[in-house]
């Protein structure tokens, strides 16, 4: 019998075809990048990467939006509210990322591979870790994370800052606030200070004259310790008391049941006590036996891969940045960087050397903001500065309402950068 | 005929090699734009690539490539305020400033930058 002309046809293309055009698999495949976490590292990251196409990213992220932990202190001061501080993933869809809403329970680093809580599996040819901070509860005795539903830290955004905010409201005049600051290295160098400022401005807008907040520091000094004395012997005069080691003599313990804080020196009855525990990177880069005895991981400052895994990134808090300090604006740096770096590995993208940037900004009082900050480079195998820039005490009130302007600004930018 | 071609094609490389030495005498050509873009992603921090602006910081999108370069250099000899800028335009080169300004220069914005932006006026600080 002949064969039918059509079905002749059929065959002969088929054969022609799967001899013609051998398709290699990864031809078909895009190479697949999996990011944990949605702060400003691992956001910026999914998008940086996702954005000139070719890749397949992921980004595994529990939320469905992110309230930032810069500019809390804002809304706790009640310069902002807080859904100008609370932000939606959707649109990061828009690049083509998919966002896996499940906590990552493990990396399978020999298989590259995540883990998901609810027990699926992402497999990945890169792997962004930016887990943020985890928190060492026991860091100061009496603390925990029980413990902190009355005692807030408020050093992860969210939940937290809305607690402390509504027990900052409700105080009346002749309160004792507490503050325990956190020992180096923590998420925020000038953070608790800012935060200490915004606490103050609260009570003299409420017209408090008997109301004190006293500073527990582990820390014999503090970023931008001139500038914020300078603001607060100005400002809030008889207010701020901070003490340092050498005049508290040691912090002994929290006790939620009697809002009390007791130290070598002395014992205080509190209204408010906000204690800022000591940190760690986030618990699945320790799981991951990515961070080293510091509780920090190591990175290769020229790329910002892991020092122990040569197909994980990390960024953000939870690396052991050189000279650049914990922060958001840090975070969205190392993740542009990053994101570079993968696109050159995965598609053959344009790659240029490592350049790192970080501002600070910290508000006083009304328009009363000062600011700190560099350039970085990788230098002697670490990120080094490579030019600083302070305020300096004495500035013109016009220059730190400018610089207040800015501040402003670059949350409108980075949130549009990171989010948008 | 191949003479004649070869004359023709010596013809056009010659004007080619002279255009380019046109737009070498300017003090930086034309930028990379690919690098530009790369740079750009530290100032979309603060400037954002949309064009539109808030609080103190000013639009830097859609600016002719002369001011922006102009800006920027002045930033970098310190003969305009601003210490972030001092810092940040501190490390570029003229290669680089000139890929940046053609990179920002390429973008529409919502709201196009005006030469004479809001920055502080030219003092030393």
């Amino acid at each position: 019998m002949t064969i039918d002309r059509r079905q002749f046809v059929i065959g002969a293309g088929g054969v022609a075809a799967a001899s013609s055009f051998p398709m290699p698999a990864f031809a078909q495949a895009k190479p697949k990048v999996v990011v944990i976490g949605g702060g400003p590292g691992g956001a910026t990251a999914a998008k940086y990467v996702a954005k000139d196409g070719g890749i397949d990213v992921t980004l595994v992220e529990p939320a469905r939006q992110f309230t930032t932990c810069f500019h809390s202190n804002l809304y706790l001061g009640g310069f902002r509210d807080f859904k100008s501080i609370t932000h939606s993933y959707d649109k990061l869809k828009a690049y083509g990322i998919k966002q896996a809403r499940q906590m990552a329970q493990a990396v399978d680093r020999e298989k590259k591979i995540v883990r998901l809580a609810n027990g699926t599996t992402l497999a990945y040819d890169r792997l962004v870790i930016a887990p943020g901070i985890e928190l060492k509860y026991d860091s100061v005795p009496g603390y925990s994370e029980e413990v902190s539903r009355k005692l807030p830290h408020a050093w992860k955004a969210g939940a937290q800052t809305r607690l402390l905010k509504r027990q900052l409201d409700a105080l009346k005049d002749g309160s004792t606030i507490v503050m325990i600051a956190p020992p180096n290295p923590y998420r925020c160098p000038p953070g608790p200070y800012e935060r200490v400022s915004m606490m103050a401005h609260v009570l003299k807008a409420k017209g408090h004259k008997k109301s004190r907040i006293v500073i527990l520091d582990p820390k014999p000094n503090f970023s931008k310790q001139g500038l914020f004395v300078e603001g607060w012997q100005k400002h809030y005069p008889g207010i701020v008391e901070w003490q340092d080691p050498k005049m508290h003599g040691g912090i002994k313990s929290v006790d939620a049941k009697t809002m009390t804080v007791v130290t070598d020196l002395a014992s205080y009855k509190a209204n408010l006590i906000n204690v800022i525990p000591a940190q760690t990177a986030g618990k699945i880069a320790l799981d991951a036996g990515l961070a080293n005895n510091t509780g920090f991981c190591a990175i290769n400052p020229d790329n910002m891969k892991s020092a122990v895994d040569a197909n994980i990134y990390i960024v953000g808090d939870a690396t052991i940045a050189g000279e650049m300090p914990k922060s958001g604006f840090t975070a969205n740096s190392h993740a542009k960087v990053a994101a570079m770096m993968i696109r050159g590995e995965l598609v053959n993208a344009r790659t240029f050397p490592a350049r790192y940037t970080n501002t600070c900004w910290s508000l006083i009082e009304t328009d009363d903001t000062v600011k700190v900050g560099g350039t970085y480079a990788a230098k002697d195998g670490r990120i080094a500065a490579v030019e600083t820039f302070i305020s300096k005490t004495g500035e013109t009130a016009e220059l730190r309402k400018q610089t207040q302007a800015e501040n402003m600004g670059w949350y409108s930018a980075v949130i549009a950068d990171i989010f948008g | 005929m191949s003479g004649s071609r070869a004359g023709r094609c010596a013809a056009i490389a010659a004007l080619g090699m002279s255009l380019m030495a046109v737009s070498n005498t300017r003090v930086m050509a034309a930028g990379d734009r690919a690098l530009g873009e790369y740079l750009s992603s530290e100032c979309v921090a603060c400037h954002q690539v949309t064009g539109q602006h808030a609080g103190g910081i000013p639009p830097i999108v859609g600016l002719p490539e002369d001011s922006f370069i102009q800006m920027i250099d002045e930033y970098r000899k310190k003969t305009r305020a601003n210490p972030i800028m001092q810092t940040i335009a501190g490390k570029f080169s003229n290669d680089e400033i000139a890929a940046l300004a053609a990179y920002f220069g390429s973008l529409k914005g919502s709201s196009p930058a005006r030469t004479n932006t809001q920055t502080p006026r030219g003092r030393r600080q």
